[in-house]
């Protein structure tokens, strides 16, 4: 038996990241990142970033491209004439649908018009995004390769529609850390339609960090309760108590420090003082009673609900006022197979104002230039209806081939438009930005190489991009 | 599990761009042989012919790999570090001698494990103290030269069974379905969307079930048990050999405030309170007596919250209502409290969470 098949070809980036666990110096990047974002531990960002922190804006469910961004004339006077093949190809298609005789077309009955110096065409369901048509690039031709929920957010969110992979947040933690000592890199908040009715459920494993360690896992901020699981004391114990408690322990774990050498010792002294102003930290950050009338009125009138999609995006704000890297929204209830004109109305009124109030904001503070906002979801929905159709009344299947979505900020051309469909929407017709070119490009504005942010598991070296994904150099300003 | 294999076995083409509608080449079943040995003369192109292989005596890497992931069970990390990873990109073991002897003598023994386990920790390395100079961390921070004893936080689910062992609550029943232990009632509240399909609640286990070992605890893939999950328990979506061991604020917060930790101080001060005072809980949980320094702080400690506890008896009964198993009768609440509140501390201590 020959040891043979070893190698020392290891990069030092490989051998730094490897060693950094387990030892109290290294350790001290940690879920609170205490280590700047030049640590040595990281090699990022490659080049200079156009953006410090980003804002993801989801909406779960996949919104119809159709009725929101993607103006299509050519569908109007088509109602119920079935797609061309020219235009349908082979292609596939979902299970919910296979079983349909024909596939109609169902031209959208909302209202389309051009907003802004740059003639951005908004649908009449936007009139609040109307207002910033000026400041968000739309990309009209985003595509995927999922066609249902689970694998297309999963896709989204970690470049692989196999369950397994790092999140977004996780990734960019990895590389970039933290500029903020008392609050986590990676925070998520959660919403529920206005009408309450979420077809979809989440899933706690898309801000988990996969084959990363843990400490670069999303954290969950909760609206009821306590924001953050296990934050508040026990009953009883009040803080003077819990101060002299951490004193008591601090000493204990000095003296055995004292006695045993090990740094990780002094790394968990470290991280219960944190866990102690995360006690006090947290709450102020969730405590808006300081916010102006002006900039609550912003978000609409949904913003002092908590949980809303609106109050999320107040919080997304001072998250990113206290230098929090990556803050990941999830808005759910997009999922439109039937009764789209009774539903998408109502999600779009959930998330037109606060997401507009919050590119607002973020103006008025001179915060958008380094933040980068995106608002969109895991694919859009198709041109021909599903079920029974009325000019008035039609539901939508997903869409994987083409659709839309926003970002903003941080780099992005403002008031642009990249890519386009063709005339029913369905497919690509120019500027085609894959799930991993979005992801490339995002990276890419936080000054980093999505080449080179890697992680060796399972002998390869992983990516958010996985092997593909180029950046879309037309959208960056 | 059982298999059985399909007779005749079914037809397995590569499927060309990943697509299940165009089959390409007809292919077999086989391995790397001429990386990593002959398939056994005779033996069948199947799981059973594929275990002959693995185990046949002069297979490169089965049982380096196996004795090697038992050696970093024991101490922390691997001979080769990468356990996961014998190939071009993984380390080179600190001492390939040793793991070559142990992988030889493993197979000679007939692959006894308990035998080889025996033989871990009963080697003198394993033994040695895990206290350690400035100058030597500073030399071999890994410890990959081994002169010292191991020294590592324990596996999230130990973590907490220790809590239980500790404190008494534990049910040391082997086997039987999965059990659900307590979690945040809301956990799932914005998550997961209640349907009639299992899964979608959390049916909390009453009685004994509560206090199990946590491999017992039911897994739900996509929103697995907070405590668990913080701990760097991995999430079970795909195969991961080597887990990493990160040291957060969301774990102090875990183990100072979660019900589960709050429940096991409490039970913890109980037995202390009837047995032997703080040194008697102090050594329960760290298998040592408290030196005069460590015992004088929990004392100060624990007249410090009986003072303020007396200030607050309601707050008392508050903290010693945490949890489902009923609180000692015998004991004034506020003298239950203020004990409560320093065996926290104890189950906070690094010594407690670690192995060494």
């Amino acid at each position: 038996m020959e040891c043979r098949n070893y190698s020392r070809f290891t990069s030092r980036r490989d051998l730094l990241a490897r060693t950094g666990f387990g030892l109290g110096a290294a350790a001290l990047h940690s879920l609170l990142g205490s280590t700047p974002a030049t640590a040595a531990e990281h090699q990022f960002p490659n080049f200079a970033p156009r953006a410090k922190r980003v804002i993801f804006l989801f909406q779960a469910g996949g919104p119809s491209h159709l009725d929101l961004f993607d103006y299509k004339p050519a569908m109007k006077g088509r109602f119920n004439e079935d797609i061309p093949p020219s235009v349908f190809g082979t292609q596939r298609i979902t299970g919910m649908v296979a079983q349909q005789d024909r596939f109609p077309v169902a031209p959208t009955m909302y209202g389309f018009d051009q907003h802004g110096q740059s003639g951005q065409w908004l649908s009449d369901r936007l009139p609040y995004t109307a207002k910033i048509a000026d400041d968000i690039c739309v990309l009209r031709g985003a595509y995927t390769e999922a066609i249902n929920h689970d694998p297309a957010i999963t896709f989204m969110q970690t470049g692989s529609q196999l369950p397994g992979r790092p999140s977004f947040g996780s990734w960019v933690d990895y590389g970039l850390g933290s500029e903020n000592q008392n609050l986590p890199t990676f925070v998520v908040l959660n919403s529920l339609p206005g009408n309450g009715m979420a077809d979809q459920g989440l899933l706690s494993r898309l801000w988990g960090s996969g084959f990363l360690p843990s400490r670069y896992q999303g954290v969950q901020f909760r609206s009821a309760g306590d924001p953050v699981l296990d934050l508040s004391n026990p009953p009883g114990i009040t803080p003077q108590m819990r101060r002299s408690q951490l004193n008591t322990l601090a000493t204990l774990n000095t003296q055995l420090h004292d006695r045993v050498g090990d740094p990780e010792i002094e790394t968990r002294i470290a991280q219960y003082e944190m866990a102690y102003r995360m006690q006090t930290s947290v709450p102020d950050l969730v405590n808006v009673s300081s916010e102006s009338q002006h900039v609550l009125d912003l978000y609409g009138p949904d913003v002092r609900k908590p949980g809303s999609f609106a109050a999320n995006c107040l919080l997304a704000r001072r998250l990113a006022e206290r230098q929090v890297r990556f803050i990941q929204l999830y808005h759910r209830g997009w999922d439109h197979h039937g009764g789209l004109t009774d539903k998408l109305p109502v999600l779009a009124r959930d998330t037109d104002q606060p997401a507009a109030g919050l590119i607002m904001d973020l103006k008025q503070r001179g915060m958008l230039n380094d933040t980068l906002v995106i608002w969109g979801g895991e694919f859009g929905r198709t041109p021909y209806a599903q079920g029974t159709m009325k000019p008035d009344s039609y539901g939508r299947d997903h869409h994987g081939r083409v659709f839309s979505l926003w970002m903003a900020g941080g780099g992005i051309k403002p008031g642009y438009s990249h890519g386009s469909s063709d005339d029913y929407g369905f497919n690509v017709a120019t500027g085609g930005v894959h799930v991993h070119d979005l992801q490339a490009t995002i990276l890419h504005l936080l000054g980093i190489d999505h080449q080179k942010l890697t992680w060796l598991f399972q002998g390869r070296q992983f990516r958010l991009t996985d092997v593909g994904g180029g950046v879309v150099h037309e959208i960056i300003a | 599990m059982v298999m059985q294999e399909m007779d005749p076995p079914r037809e397995t083409h590569i499927l060309l761009r990943g697509s299940y509608e165009i089959p390409g080449e007809k292919v077999d079943a086989g391995v790397p042989e001429d990386l990593l040995g002959k398939w056994p003369e005779g033996a069948p192109k199947n799981r059973l012919g594929l275990a002959r292989w693995l185990t046949k005596p002069d297979h490169p890497l089965t049982s380096r790999v196996v004795v090697n992931r038992f050696w970093q069970q024991l101490f922390g990390q691997g001979l080769v570090k990468t356990s996961d990873n014998f190939g071009l990109q993984g380390e080179w073991p600190s001492h390939p001698e040793l793991l070559d002897w142990l992988a030889r003598d493993f197979i000679d023994s007939g692959w006894n494990v308990k035998a080889l386990m025996k033989r871990l920790v009963l080697s003198s390395t394993y033994r040695q103290d895990s206290a350690a100079s400035p100058e030597l961390i500073a030399r071999d921070p890994e410890n990959r030269l081994l002169a010292r004893g191991p020294r590592f936080r324990l596996p999230a689910e130990i973590i907490r069974d220790q809590a239980l062992e500790i404190s008494g609550l534990l049910k040391p029943r082997v086997g039987g379905p999965s059990v659900y232990p307590w979690q945040p009632p809301d956990l799932y509240k914005g998550i997961v969307v209640a349907a009639s399909y299992p899964g979608t609640t959390w049916p909390e286990s009453k009685g004994d079930d509560l206090y199990r070992r946590s491999l017992y605890t039911f897994w739900k893939r996509t929103v697995p048990h907070p405590v668990m999950n913080v701990f760097d328990a991995p999430d079970r979506e795909v195969c991961i050999v080597r887990r990493a061991s990160t040291n957060t604020p969301l774990q102090a917060l875990t183990l100072l405030n979660d019900p589960i930790f709050i429940e096991a101080a409490r039970k913890l001060a109980e037995r202390a309170i009837h047995g032997g005072g703080l040194g008697y809980a102090f050594q329960l949980a760290t298998g040592r007596t408290p030196d005069p320094r460590e015992l004088r702080a929990l004392q100060v400690s624990l007249e410090e919250m009986r003072a303020a506890f007396r200030k607050d008896e309601a707050g008392a009964k508050a903290l010693i209502a945490v949890g489902a198993a009923p609180a000692d009768a015998s004991i004034p609440a506020v003298e239950l409290a203020a004990w409560t509140a320093v065996t926290n501390i104890i189950l906070n201590m690094d010594e407690v969470i670690t192995k060494s």
